[in-house]
């Protein structure tokens, strides 16, 4: 039996909402959340808020309150989570963790960002750091990547599109992800070149968003018709050993392996995924580390439509970050709502058929040629 | 001791990499060096991330390989020229192998296993337009 399980989930539309604000979008991807799991907030016992940039793009911080007390929830333990890209999984790790641990019968994370803002700029790791200095954006991290794994596994920028050209199609049975129109492959290598080989189509947009998760103790869960069971939920760090190969990526790969081993399964028992695609070369070394096609094959598997929806295991159902957009602190939240949409068989047009267990994956930030984060949760039904 | 053409710019962190004047020693890579664990770390560590003992400062290198590389063609951050771009080099003096800009001008010639070797020049600025002496590789020319 879980530890824990997800009783419910909200989520707003990804895109632009220039006339919101930040507390403002969180609280409805919360009020959400707990209409969905049906419980009042009173019962709620810890919540975790997750957002990444508002603290330099407006100024504004510990923001967990102001959403929280929205949605009718005070006097208990909030904290406010940055973790980079990873921030909405990590908010999801600890509410998860503090269920499991028995702290808690029941625990709340939210996730909300604001990045349609004229002065984003290009998104780094940090900026007073050395390799910020020296130049790295984030999109380089995995340009370097990307022209490495053509030259030793002789993959082409048309596969890569290939992710993009899928994730699009998917997105367009998604009515909360942000880009629905279908691309082809021509568009995506015709597209401006962001970062040699990656074209602005292969590389994830901004968005404004908000998810939120509601994790619950078994004796909670058993009590509701459409809970999900968390069978893992595991949050890594890099390992910053020099050099770092940057197609085995050990930090992914560790973590992955983590999360099945305390599921107590393999990457052959997953129906279905949902994972950091930030560009198109993620997702692809992505199905490596999550062992859904062995090293090196992860640009021909995408090629072949393994996972498309109709294919052997699909990936990013929801559009992903490439058609979704990327509001960070949101898009961990964001993956888990997909996966329990799915599970729970009310994804519409973009079912998974025989849904049962699912992945959501996340990393976030650069550190050393490795990641300074990466979250990975399986959950069934 | 400073040549005149560097003399007043700053470079953008201290102990990354030697300083001019280069006409008797060619610019090399600072990093971090650990007696009891035999290791070589760039950028230089606080403590020895394996023993938490003292570092000290030592040359990682001046010539390497290229392991990867890119070109950012959107609009660059601190002032670098557009486009610019970006390698891994492994490094022959210690293997480590390290983020780092390459030479603008030569970007027509990138290619991975390309060999490489170290040059400082005022690239970029701080972030508030004053310039800054930045370290970058540029390929190597073999006699």
């Amino acid at each position: 039996m879980a530890y824990a399980s997800v009783v419910g989930v909200g989520m707003i539309p990804f895109g632009k909402h220039p006339d919101r604000t930040l507390v403002d979008l969180g609280s409805e991807a919360a009020y959400m959340a707990l209409k969905d799991a049906d419980l009042n907030p009173k019962n709620v016992e810890i919540g975790f808020f997750a957002n990444g940039f508002a603290g330099r793009l407006f100024g504004d911080f510990t923001i967990g309150q102001n959403v929280f007390w929205n949605v009718g929830i005070n006097s208990i333990p909030v904290v406010n989570v940055e973790n980079a890209c990873t921030s909405g999984s990590t908010a999801f790790y600890l509410a998860y963790n503090a269920v499991a641990a028995g702290q808690v019968e029941l625990a709340f994370a939210v996730g909300a960002e604001k990045l349609y803002v004229p002065e984003l700029g290009l998104l780094n790791s940090g900026q007073t750091e050395l390799d910020t200095q020296l130049g790295r954006v984030a999109p380089a991290s995995f340009a370097l990547r990307a022209i490495r794994y053509m030259e030793e596994f002789d993959a082409t920028p048309e596969q890569f599109a290939q992710v993009s050209v899928k994730n699009r199609r998917h997105s367009g049975l998604n009515p909360l992800s942000q880009f629905r129109d279908p691309i082809t492959i021509e568009e995506v290598l015709g597209s401006p070149m962001v970062v040699d080989p990656l074209t602005r189509l292969m590389c994830c947009p901004n968005a404004d968003g908000a998810a939120a998760v509601v994790v619950a103790s078994p004796d909670i869960a058993q009590r509701q018709g459409r809970a999900v069971n968390i069978d893992a939920a595991i949050l890594a760090t890099g390992n910053y050993e020099n050099p770092q190969d940057q197609l085995r990526w050990e930090t992914d790969y560790r973590a992955c392996g983590v999360a099945y081993e305390k599921a107590g399964i393999g990457p052959e028992d997953i129906n279905m995924a949902e994972c950091h695609d930030a560009f198109a070369i993620c997702e692809i070394l992505h199905y490596e580390a999550m062992g859904l096609c062995p090293t090196g094959e992860g640009a021909r598997f995408a090629a072949k439509g393994e996972t498309e929806l109709g294919g052997r295991v699909p990936v990013n159902t929801s559009g992903g970050l490439l058609s979704r957009g990327h509001p960070v602190g949101a898009t961990g939240l964001a993956q888990i709502y997909e996966i329990v949409t799915q599970l729970r068989h009310e994804a519409g047009k973009r079912q998974v058929e025989r849904a049962k267990v699912g992945l959501a994956h996340c990393m976030g930030g650069d550190k050393e040629g490795d990641t300074k984060s990466c979250t990975v949760a399986i959950f069934s039904v | 001791m400073n040549s005149e053409t560097t003399v007043d710019i700053q470079p953008i962190a201290p102990g990354i990499f030697t300083l001019p004047p280069y006409d008797k020693n060619p610019p090399v890579l600072l990093g971090g060096y650990c007696q009891k664990c035999d290791k070589r770390y760039f950028p230089r560590p606080k403590y020895c991330p394996g023993c938490l003992g003292l570092i000290e400062e030592t040359t990682v290198g001046s010539t390497g390989t290229i392991y990867s590389y890119t070109v950012i063609r959107i609009k660059p951050p601190l002032g670098f020229p557009s486009p610019y771009s970006v390698v891994y080099v492994d490094l022959d003096e210690s293997g480590l192998r390290v983020f780092c800009l390459f030479d603008p001008e030569a970007i027509d010639q990138l290619r991975i296993g390309l060999e490489v070797g170290l040059a400082v020049k005022p690239l970029g600025d701080n972030g508030q337009g004053e310039p800054r002496l930045r370290p970058y590789f540029t390929p190597r020319k073999l006699n």
